[in-house]
């Protein structure tokens, strides 16, 4: 259910042919798209052209968007799909040049305290040694400060197999970190 | 494990360095790119006024061959109508136009 009758309206224009509309539901939705991709592929470049690729993909669709959806889960969802298969197109053909990680880029970077981004780069190396879909649950939850139903709604996943994957990647992650938090 | 889990909260915290933040130039840059691509499959007014003359065309087209069709199959019936052949005493008349 969309909350949002200014997006509900806007949805409606683009639905209707009005193309313009649909920057100002970009706008609202491309830093959330970037982060979710982000978090699956690590790599900036690719988050970025994935985004890309998603609002192109959600716009030839919107025919088809349910009248009153929201459509931050759904465009949440078409990304993730989108990370994942090129994720595991990356996995199956290995001869392709594989990206190294990247890791986020932040406007305020150099102002963070040395002891902050000491934590922050132990926990990234930490979460990057969990199985792939415990490390996508737990940076969507921990990094984007995405809620359970929302993680579920955007990787097609149950509640319950969300909780499942975070309780395991929680379990791993406080072995892991320990000196940090005990 | 609760959703608001003390330890998962601690982590989140720490972790928010971790997350991409993408600046202005780049976001707008990503706009653009998006808004380009939707341009182009936007119809132009070529496409739209051949998309209109499309299905005139074909409808005008099965007129004209409904039409051919009904005239040459009247011409056939007229045909057989008009040529009325009589046989008499062995032999065989035709009588018509």
């Amino acid at each position: 259910m969309n909350d949002d009758p200014l997006e509900a309206r806007l949805i409606a224009r683009v639905q209707s042919g009005d193309a313009e509309a649909y920057d100002a539901i970009v706008e609202r939705h491309l830093r959330r798209v970037i982060g979710i991709a982000f978090s699956i592929v690590r790599n900036a470049h690719d988050a970025e052209d994935l985004a890309q690729e998603a609002f192109v993909k959600a716009y030839q669709n919107i025919g088809r968007f349910r009248a009153g959806a929201s459509f931050g889960p759904w465009i949440g969802r078409i990304v993730t799909n989108l990370a994942l298969d090129l994720t595991k197109h990356r996995t199956k053909f290995r001869h392709e040049p594989i990206e190294e990680t990247q890791p986020a880029a932040r406007r305020d970077d150099a102002e963070l305290p040395a002891l902050q981004r000491d934590a922050a780069s132990r926990i990234d190396a930490a979460l990057d040694e969990l199985p792939e879909m415990q490390r996508i649950v737990a940076r969507l939850h921990l990094i984007e400060e995405m809620e359970h139903a929302e993680i579920a709604e955007v990787t097609g996943i149950s509640e319950g197999t969300v909780r499942s994957h975070l309780s395991l990647a929680r379990t791993k992650l406080k072995a892991k970190l320990a000196d940090l938090y005990d | 494990m609760t959703e608001h889990d003390d330890f998962l909260a601690r982590l989140r915290a720490d972790a928010a360095p971790l997350r991409h933040q993408p600046d202005e130039v780049t976001l707008a840059r990503i706009r653009a790119r998006i808004h380009a691509r939707i341009a182009q499959d936007e119809p132009t007014v070529a496409e739209i006024i051949a998309s209109w003359f499309r299905p005139l065309a074909a409808a005008v087209a099965v007129v004209v061959i409904v039409s051919w069709i009904g005239i040459a199959s009247l011409d056939a019936k007229d045909v057989n109508v008009d040529r009325v052949e009589i046989a008499v005493g062995g032999e065989t008349y035709v009588v018509g136009h």
